[in-house]
C-alpha cells in the first residue's frame, strides 16, 4: 500500500452509547480495492464501529481517515458524500418509498441515474421491472438486494456493509457475494463488511478480524488454512 | 341545502390552506409551530401593506409568501434549531416568537382593526345559487395549492429528500441527505404557506395583530387528526369544517366555534394516531 | 429502635421520629413572609396594593402550573380555566342568587367542586396509559377554549363577552384583601413546598423523568396525574373566587388560553420546578406589566416575549437556578445537601412455594401490521429457574419480554402468572402479579438520588407520605445485597445521572428487585459492562434463583455468560422457538451453531 492513502484508516477508535463504552481503541485499515470482514458475536461492537465511522456516534478517542482525509468530526451526510456507501443492518431501506425512489436516493444525479440503473440492473434484473413497487412489499431477500443495489448506484470508493446475509437463504447469499466481488473487480471499490456468516466473509474478504467486547481479538488473511476454524472457535457457544 | 354545501366546501378550502403550512413543518420536523398563527398575521399585514402601497391586490399573495419564507428561514436558524431535542420547549419558544411578532406588528401598524382591499368582490351565480366570488376562487386556489404541494413532495428532489427525512432521518443522513438543510427549507416553506394563507383570508376578515390566534388552534387540531398526508388533510378539513358549518348554521355560532376543538379532542382520544393512519 | 414494618399493600405504620420534614424551616419562612406581607400595606400606595392583590392570587395559580409542568412534566395551558370557573362561581352566585356569608361559602364550594369535577374529566381524557404528553397539552388547551366559549354562550346569565360586574361583594379595606391574598399564597406555597419535598413529591419528579419506568414499577401514573390536576384545579378555583370577590369584575378572558400561556411564561422565566421562582416571576412580571401598561405597553410585552424565548432556548431551567448559584457562591454552606437515608432490611414476605406455576405462555403471537414478530410461542418458567432467551437480532426476544410485562402488547395467546390470567392489564397491574422488568438501557430517574430512586421503586410496598420524607429506607434482601455489593450504598445521596454506567445498570436492577417480584425479566442486563461487573451481576442472579427461588428470564447476547449462569436456554429465531432445553443440549445443537457461526438457515421445513 505504498503511496496511495488507505480507503479507510481507523486508529484507536473508542465510542459507545451514553456512558457505555462499546468500541475500545480499535484499529482497522482498508486499502483501496481491499475487502476486510469484521466478525464477532452480537453485541460486541461491530455495528457500533460502523456507526461511529459514519458519524452517527461521536468518537471519544481515535481518528477516522477516508482516503487520507480526517472525517472524525464530520456529520453523517458529509461523510456519506465522500464516495462512501453505508448499508445499515436494520431499517436500511425506505419501506414506504418505491424501489425507484430508494435507488434514486443512492444516486441523486439524474444524469447518471439511468446509466447506473442499467449497470445495476444487470446484476439484479428484477429491480428494473419493479421500479414503482413499494420497497416494503419486496421479500426479505429482495430488500437486501435492493440495499446492495442502492449502494452500487452511488459508484462508491468504499462500502460499509452491516450483516447483509442475516436471515437469507444460501442461494441469495451466493448472489450477493458474486455481486460484491464483481463490483470490486470492475471499480476497485474497497469494502468493510461486518458479518456473522463465516463462510460468506471468507469467500468475499481478503482479510478478517474478530471483534470481542469492543476490541480486536484476532485477525488474519483469508488464505490462511485454518482461518475458518479459528474464527468458528471465537464465535462458538 | 346547496348554500350549506358551498359553505362546507369553501370553509374546508380555507381550513386546508391555513393548516397546510403547519402540517409540513410537523411532518418533516416533528415540531408544532405555535408561531403559525403569527405567520398568518404577517400574511394579513403583508396584504394590508400591498393595499397601502397601492399595488394590485393579487400581488398580496406572492408578497406574503416571500415575506413568510424569509422570516421562516431566520427563525429556524435562530430559535428552532437549538430545540430539536426538546419538542415541548419548541412549542413554548415558537409561542414566545408569536408574542414577539404580534408586538412588533402592533408597534409598526398600530393596534386598531384594518381592512384589506379584496382582489375581487361581489357574487356570482353558481349551480343556481348566488355565492361570493372570492370564496369560490379560494376553493380553486386551495385545490391548486394541494396539487402544487403534491407535486413538490412527489416529483422533486427536495420532496424525495424531505420524505426520506420524514420516514427515517438517520438513514437519510447516512445516504448523504443534509437533513439540517431540509429542515431549514421546510420551516421557510411552512412559514411561507402560513403567511400566504393569511393573505388569502384577509379579504374575508379584518386585519388586527391577533388575527392568527383563533386559526392556530383549529389548524393544530386538523393536522393532528389528519396525520401527515395531503389527501388526509383535505378529508379532515371537509369533515371537521363541515361539522363546524352545520353546528354554526343549525345550533349556534358560538358552539360552531367549539366544534373543531371538541370533535378533534374526542377523535384523538379514541384514535391517538389520527383518523387515517394505522 | 426495632420496629415491625408491615409490608404488602397494607399501609406501613411508622412513628413520627423516623420522619424528616422541613416543617420547622417552612414555618419560619412562612411566618417571615406573613410579617412582610402584614406590614407591606403601610409602606405601599393604593395603586400598588391593588395590583399586588391580583398578582398574589395569580402567583398561586402559577404555582399550580409549576406543580404540574415543572415537577410532573405535564405541559398545561389550562390552569386559567379553573381560575375562570372559580371567578364565575362567585360572580354568578352573587349576581343571580344572593349575597352574604352563606352564599359566599356556597359559591366558593360550588367553584371548587366544579373545578375538581372538570379537572377529573380532563384528566381522565388526557392521562390514559400510553397517551402522548402532547395529547395532554392539547386537551388542556381545548379546555380553555371550551370554558371561554361556554361563557360567551351564556348570554345575559354570564354576561357573554363583556362579563359580569357590579355584583354585591365585601367592600373591605384594601389592606384586608391584601392580607387575605397574601396569607392564601403563603399557605399554598408552604403546603406545596412540603408536598414536593416529601417522598410523594419525588414520585412526581420520577414521573417527569421517566413515566414508562414508573409504570413498570407498579406506580399508578394516570391516577396520580389526575389527582394532582384535581388538586391544582381546586387551588385555581379558590384563587379565581378571591379575584372575583375582590375586583367585582369577571370576564371570559380570565378562563382563556392567553392567560394560560402567560402562566407558562411566568413559570418558565422564574424557573420551572422551583416553586419560589414561579411565584416571584408571576408577581414581578404581573406588577411590572400593570405599571408599564400605561406608558410602554407594547414594548414591555415585546421585551417579555424576547426574554421568554431566550430563556427557553438558552436557560431552560429559568432564572431561579442562576440566582441560587450566585447566592451559594456568596453564602458558604447554603447548599442543602440531600441526606442519605439509613438502609434497613424489609422483612421478607411469606411466599407460598410450589402451588402454582410461575409463568405459562401458550400460543402467544405478535404482529406489527403484516410483519409477524412472534408466532406460536409456548413455554413455562419454573420456580428457581434462570431461563435465558437467545437468538440473533430481530428474533423477537425483546418483543417477547414486552408481551410478558404489559397485557396490551401481544396480538394473541394466553399468559398465566401464578395461575392468574395476565389479560390486557397495563404494566402497573402486571407488577402486582409479581413481574419485575429491567429495561435494556439503564432506566433510572436522572435527577433523583440513588436513595430516592430506590424509594420510588418501593411505592407499592411502602406507600410514600405526601408531606414528609422517611429517614430510613427498607429494602428486601436481594436489592440490599446489590446496593451493598456494587458500592451504591455509599452513593445514596448521589444523583443517578452522575453514576457510572455499570452502577446505573446495578441501580435499575436493585429497583426492580425492590418490587419484590417473583418473576424477573432482564433485557441484556450486562450490555456495556466490564467483565468484572458482568461476573458480579451473574453471581447475584444465580443466588437469586437458588436462595430466593425467583424465576428469571434473561435476554442475552453474550453466550459465554449465558452458559455460565443459565439453568435452561430457549433459542428464538425469526419469531419462533427453535429450541428449548438445557445448556448442554443447546450448546451441542448443530442448529444453534449454524445460526451463530455461519451457514445460513433454511427453515422452510417447519414453516406454515
Amino acid at each position: 500500500m505504498s503511496g496511495e492513502a488507505a480507503a479507510l484508516a481507523i486508529s484507536g477508535l473508542t465510542s459507545g452509547y451514553g456512558e457505555a463504552i462499546v468500541v475500545r481503541g480499535i484499529n482497522v485499515t482498508v486499502a483501496p480495492g481491499e475487502i476486510v470482514a469484521l466478525l464477532g458475536k452480537n453485541g460486541m461492537g461491530k455495528s457500533t464501529l460502523l456507526k461511529t465511522v459514519m458519524g452517527f456516534l461521536p468518537a471519544r478517542e481515535g481518528k477516522v481517515l477516508l482516503h487520507g482525509g480526517d472525517v472524525t468530526k464530520f456529520p453523517p451526510h458529509r461523510i456519506a458524500r465522500q464516495a462512501i456507501a453505508y448499508t445499515p443492518q436494520e431499517q436500511a431501506i425506505f419501506q414506504d418509498l418505491s424501489v425507484g425512489d430508494n435507488l434514486s436516493i443512492g444516486q441523486p444525479e439524474a444524469k447518471w441515474f439511468d446509466e447506473e440503473l442499467e449497470r445495476v440492473g444487470e446484476v439484479f434484473p428484477f429491480l428494473k421491472e419493479r421500479l414503482s413497487q413499494r420497497a416494503g412489499t419486496l421479500s426479505g431477500g429482495e430488500q437486501k438486494m435492493l440495499l446492495i443495489a442502492r449502494a452500487l448506484m452511488a459508484r462508491p470508493k468504499l462500502m460499509l456493509v452491516d450483516e447483509i446475509t442475516e436471515g437469507l437463504q444460501p442461494s441469495i447469499i451466493e448472489r450477493l457475494a458474486k455481486a460484491l466481488l464483481a463490483e470490486r473487480g470492475r471499480t476497485g471499490v474497497a469494502m468493510l463488511l461486518v458479518e456473522q456468516n463465516v463462510r460468506f466473509a471468507l469467500e468475499v474478504a481478503d482479510r478478517w478480524a474478530v471483534v470481542k467486547l469492543g476490541e480486536i481479538d484476532d485477525e488474519g488473511s483469508s488464505d490462511t488454512k485454518n482461518a475458518a476454524e479459528r474464527i468458528a472457535n471465537h464465535l462458538s457457544v | 341545502m346547496g348554500v350549506l354545501l358551498l359553505d362546507i366546501v369553501t370553509t374546508a378550502a380555507i381550513l386546508f390552506a391555513v393548516a397546510s403550512g403547519l402540517m409540513i413543518i410537523l411532518g418533516v420536523m416533528k415540531l408544532i409551530n405555535f408561531a403559525h398563527g403569527a405567520f398568518l398575521t404577517i400574511g394579513g399585514y403583508a396584504a394590508f401593506a400591498t393595499t397601502q402601497l397601492g399595488w394590485n391586490p393579487w400581488l398580496a399573495i406572492p408578497f406574503a409568501a416571500l415575506v413568510g419564507f424569509i422570516l421562516g428561514l431566520i427563525v429556524e436558524r435562530v430559535i428552532v434549531r437549538p430545540l430539536y431535542a426538546r419538542p415541548l420547549d419548541a412549542i413554548l419558544a415558537t409561542w414566545g416568537l408569536g408574542i414577539i411578532i404580534g408586538q412588533v406588528i402592533t408597534i409598526v401598524f398600530g393596534r386598531q382593526v384594518q381592512f384589506v382591499q379584496s382582489p375581487i368582490s361581489g357574487a356570482i351565480e353558481f349551480l343556481g345559487y348566488s355565492y361570493s366570488t372570492y370564496r369560490l376562487i379560494l376553493v380553486a386556489l386551495a385545490a391548486l395549492l394541494a396539487v402544487a404541494l403534491t407535486a413538490l413532495f412527489y416529483f422533486t428532489r427536495f420532496g424525495l429528500n424531505a420524505r426520506a427525512v420524514i420516514m427515517n432521518e438517520d438513514l437519510a443522513r447516512g445516504l448523504g441527505i443534509d437533513s439540517t438543510r431540509v429542515r431549514l427549507i421546510t420551516f421557510g416553506l411552512g412559514a411561507a404557506l402560513a403567511s400566504m394563507a393569511g393573505a388569502l383570508i384577509t379579504p374575508l376578515i379584518s386585519v388586527d395583530p391577533n388575527l392568527g390566534l383563533p386559526w392556530l388552534i383549529n389548524s393544530f387540531m386538523l393536522v393532528l387528526v389528519s396525520g401527515i398526508s395531503i389527501p388526509s388533510l383535505i378529508v379532515a378539513s371537509l369533515i371537521l369544517g363541515g361539522a363546524q358549518v352545520v353546528v354554526s348554521t343549525y345550533v349556534s355560532a358560538i358552539l360552531g366555534g367549539l366544534t373543531i376543538v371538541v370533535l378533534a379532542a374526542v377523535i384523538l382520544r379514541i384514535r391517538p394516531q389520527g383518523l387515517f393512519s394505522g | 429502635m426495632v420496629e415491625q414494618v408491615q409490608n404488602g399493600p397494607a399501609k406501613g405504620r411508622r412513628t413520627a421520629a423516623r420522619r424528616r420534614s422541613d416543617l420547622a424551616n417552612v414555618l419560619k419562612v412562612s411566618v417571615a413572609a406573613l410579617v412582610v406581607l402584614g406590614v407591606a400595606p403601610f409602606f405601599l400606595d393604593i395603586y400598588t396594593i391593588n395590583i399586588l392583590i391580583r398578582a398574589l392570587l395569580l402567583a398561586a395559580l402559577a404555582l399550580t402550573v409549576d406543580l404540574l409542568w415543572g415537577y410532573t412534566g405535564i405541559l398545561t395551558f389550562g390552569q386559567s380555566a379553573f381560575f375562570g370557573i372559580g371567578a364565575y362561581a362567585c360572580a354568578l352566585v352573587f349576581t343571580h342568587w344572593g349575597f352574604g356569608a352563606g352564599w359566599a361559602i356556597l359559591a366558593l364550594a360550588l367553584g371548587i367542586l366544579t373545578a375538581m369535577a372538570v379537572a377529573a374529566l380532563v384528566g381522565w381524557l388526557a392521562f390514559y396509559h400510553g397517551a402522548s404528553p402532547l395529547y395532554g397539552s392539547i386537551v388542556t388547551l381545548a379546555l380553555t377554549i371550551v370554558v371561554t366559549q361556554i361563557i360567551y354562550a351564556g348570554g345575559r346569565t354570564t354576561g357573554s363577552s363583556s362579563g359580569l360586574s357590579g355584583f354585591p361583594t365585601y367592600y373591605w379595606p384594601l389592606e384586608t384583601w391584601f392580607w387575605i391574598a397574601g396569607a392564601f399564597l403563603v399557605v399554598v406555597t408552604a403546603l406545596a413546598w412540603l408536598f414536593v419535598h416529601s417522598d410523594m413529591g419525588r414520585v412526581l419528579v420520577a414521573i417527569r423523568e421517566n413515566e414508562n419506568r414508573c409504570a413498570y414499577l407498579g406506580i399508578p401514573v394516570s391516577r396520580i396525574k389526575i389527582l394532582l390536576l384535581v388538586a391544582s384545579g381546586a387551588i385555581g378555583a379558590i384563587a379565581g373566587f378571591g379575584y372575583a370577590a375582590f375586583t367585582n369584575v369577571v370576564a371570559p378572558e380570565l378562563a382563556g388560553f392567553l392567560l394560560g400561556t402567560e402562566l407558562l411564561i411566568w413559570v418558565a422565566l422564574g424557573g420551572r420546578g422551583t416553586l419560589i421562582g414561579p411565584v416571584i416571576g408571576a408577581i414581578l412580571i404581573d406588577v411590572t406589566s400593570s405599571y408599564l401598561s400605561g406608558s410602554l405597553p407594547f414594548y414591555w410585552k415585546l421585551l417579555v416575549g424576547i426574554l421568554f424565548v431566550v430563556v427557553i432556548v438558552a436557560l431552560p431551567q429559568g432564572l431561579m437556578p442562576e440566582v441560587t448559584k450566585i447566592w451559594r457562591r456568596f453564602v458558604p454552606g447554603a447548599r442543602r445537601k440531600a441526606e442519605a437515608p439509613k438502609l434497613e432490611p424489609a422483612p421478607a414476605r411469606g411466599v407460598v412455594h410450589g402451588k402454582e406455576q410461575p409463568l405459562t405462555v401458550r400460543g402467544v403471537h405478535r404482529h406489527f401490521g403484516s410483519l409477524q414478530v412472534l408466532q406460536g410461542i409456548d413455554f413455562e418458567a419454573k420456580e428457581g429457574e434462570l431461563l435465558s432467551l437467545v437468538g440473533p437480532n430481530g428474533a423477537g426476544k425483546t418483543t417477547l419480554i414486552r408481551c410478558l410485562a404489559d397485557g396490551y402488547e401481544r396480538s394473541g395467546g394466553d399468559i398465566t402468572i401464578f395461575g392468574k390470567d395476565l389479560g390486557r392489564w397495563p404494566p402497573e397491574r402486571c407488577v402486582a402479579l409479581g413481574i419485575g422488568r429491567k429495561f435494556q438501557t439503564a432506566n433510572v430517574f436522572a435527577t433523583l438520588t440513588v436513595g430516592e430512586c430506590l424509594r420510588v421503586a418501593r411505592y407499592r410496598m411502602a406507600p410514600p407520605s405526601i408531606w414528609t420524607s422517611d429517614t430510613t429506607l427498607g429494602l428486601p434482601e436481594a436489592a440490599l445485597r446489590i446496593v451493598e455489593e456494587t458500592g451504591l450504598a455509599q452513593s445514596l445521596d448521589t444523583e443517578a445521572r452522575h453514576l457510572a454506567h455499570g452502577q446505573k445498570q446495578a441501580l435499575e436492577l436493585a429497583m426492580v428487585l425492590a418490587l419484590e417480584p417473583r418473576i424477573v425479566l432482564l433485557d441484556e442486563p450486562t450490555a456495556g459492562l466490564t467483565r468484572v461487573e458482568r461476573e458480579r451481576i451473574g453471581a447475584i442472579l444465580t443466588s437469586l434463583t437458588e436462595r430466593e427461588r425467583l424465576s428469571i428470564l434473561l435476554v442475552e447476547h453474550d453466550l459465554d455468560f449465558v452458559r455460565e449462569i443459565s439453568s435452561r436456554v430457549i433459542v428464538l429465531h425469526q419469531g419462533k422457538i427453535l429450541l428449548d432445553g438445557s445448556v448442554e443440549e443447546v450448546v451441542d445443537s448443530e442448529l444453534v451453531r449454524e445460526i451463530y457461526a455461519g451457514t445460513a438457515l433454511n427453515l422452510k421445513g417447519d414453516g406454515p
